[in-house]
């Protein structure tokens, strides 16, 4: 045990390697548009590119910024890195970086917390990008050999499944607490118009439905849990 | 050449197959590390298998999901940028719209007209302009967001676990909510994997059952979705 090593030298080491990364990926991302245009001479057409780009960016722009935001404080500095890059965040890498937690036996936001996290995250995105290298091989033989039964039950109905175990996973410590947020949750997808409902009560802010209720519910949430246990610390 | 010889073509594999390469190699470096360092501050090394196993169980269903929208987007955009798209940056939701955007803006409607070369370069340059700002944003404001979240903690010592364990609560609820107030099937998969993972919780207190307390998640998950189905 090290007492400073966490802080003077893991995390700056980590934060360095992040940043690094974090530049590649940039660049690489543009390497399919430039093998288009250097490989076969394909460049688009760049005022449409404009318009299109545009649309692009005020649908999801705002969550460039909401999204770190939000999520941070369940993956820390170093789920922010790899989260970011590898995507499929609140889907893959949240739950398994918490299940992880869960098996290892410590709390989140702690230093032990924090290298468990990464460990959990790191290994889902190994095995995500296997399942679809592996996918994108056999291609579409896999769900075609699959009954359309089976298909529809795995796409519909395996992330709702996901997310109910998940939230009594983590909610049972603290039930009256989940409940609460559970009906903020279910008020704030009403709010933004996904009910049959069909009130919808941020029509003005544009892609609201995409994250607002996200980032309602975190921080509301962390706000609940801070004032009970500063009231707790006082009784 | 069409669009779609393009689009599955070995130049795009190689282009595609560096960010792959380099989302692999970055999950390695950091477990790397991060085991590592697991004994200096205090994580054993059962722990390290623990939450390897854990996590490695847990991605499998999600990663069944993810393929299944990796496959419509194959349709569309090819192979090489379904591949990539889905290991890098993105999520099913994203791809697709921007895909259609893109080549919306030539008008190409995405999966009912033919794709054109045009169409195809309009929907990557789109695909990648439209989420590069999730990069540039989480990789430069990661450790700025570290200190104003050790400000919020205060002096508390259990501050950033209070914080972080109300953030994991608050993204869960969210992600049910949306489900529950659908009022269909997708909200009652939602509330019977609730009741299976409380079920299965409470049978694996008893030490008789200890074992399978690892695939209390996986468990709870499937039998969920086959009692969805029948239903």
């Amino acid at each position: 045990m090290n007492e400073n090593f966490y802080n003077l030298e893991y995390l700056p080491k980590m934060h360095r390697i992040g940043k690094v990364i974090g530049v590649l990926a940039v660049v690489a991302s543009f390497m399919p548009a430039l093998c288009l245009g250097l490989v076969y001479g394909l460049w688009p057409d760049w005022a449409a590119l404009g318009t299109a780009a545009l649309t692009a960016v005020s649908s999801f722009g705002v969550l460039w910024f909401v999204e770190p935001l939000s999520y941070y404080p369940v993956v820390g500095p170093m789920g922010t890195y790899m989260a970011f890059v590898s995507g499929n965040i609140s889907n893959m890498r949240i739950p398994c970086a918490s299940m992880a937690q869960v098996a290892a036996e410590v709390e989140p936001g702690t230093e032990k917390g924090s290298i468990v996290a990464t460990i959990g995250m790191g290994v889902s995105i190994v095995i995500n990008t296997l399942v679809l290298s592996f996918g994108v091989i056999a291609g579409q033989a896999i769900l075609s050999a699959l009954p359309a039964a089976v298909n529809t039950a795995l796409s519909n109905y395996l992330l709702p499944a996901l997310f109910g175990a998940l939230i009594v996973q983590f909610g049972l410590k603290a039930k009256g607490h989940t409940l609460v947020m559970l009906a903020v949750g279910c008020f704030m997808y009403i709010a933004v118009g996904k009910s049959p409902l069909g009130i919808n009560l941020f029509g003005w802010l544009s892609g609201a439905s995409n994250y607002l209720p996200t980032l309602v519910c975190v921080f509301v949430s962390i706000g609940i849990m801070m004032v009970t246990s500063k009231k707790k610390a006082k009784a | 050449m069409d669009a779609l010889q393009i689009a599955n073509s070995l130049p795009m594999w190689i282009a595609c197959g560096v960010a792959v390469v380099l989302v692999i190699a970055q999950a390695l470096i950091f477990v790397k590390k991060a085991i590592d360092a697991a004994p200096q501050v205090g994580v054993t090394k059962e722990q390290v298998n623990k939450a390897i196993k854990s996590s490695a169980l847990t991605s499998i269903g999600p990663s069944i999901v993810v393929l299944s929208g990796m496959l419509s987007l194959l349709v569309t955009v090819g192979g090489p940028m379904g591949w990539m798209r889905l290991s890098f940056i993105g999520s099913v939701m994203f791809e697709s719209i921007a895909a259609g955007i893109g080549t919306g803006s030539v008008g190409v409607q995405l999966g009912v007209d033919e794709l054109t070369p045009l169409a195809l370069t309009m929907a990557v340059w789109t695909m990648i302009l439209g989420s590069v700002g999730w990069i540039i944003f989480s990789t430069f404001a990661a450790d700025k967001m570290d200190k104003i979240q050790a400000k919020l903690a205060g002096s508390n010592p259990a501050g950033l676990t209070i914080i972080s364990s109300g953030a994991i609560i608050g993204v869960f609820a969210a992600m049910c909510g949306q489900k529950l107030v659908m009022v269909d099937k997708t909200a009652l998969a939602t509330v019977l994997g609730g009741v299976c993972m409380f079920a299965m919780m409470t049978l694996t207190k008893n030490e008789k059952f200890a074992k399978l307390r690892e695939w209390n998640l996986t468990i709870a998950m499937l039998v969920a979705v086959v009692l969805t189905a029948i239903i």
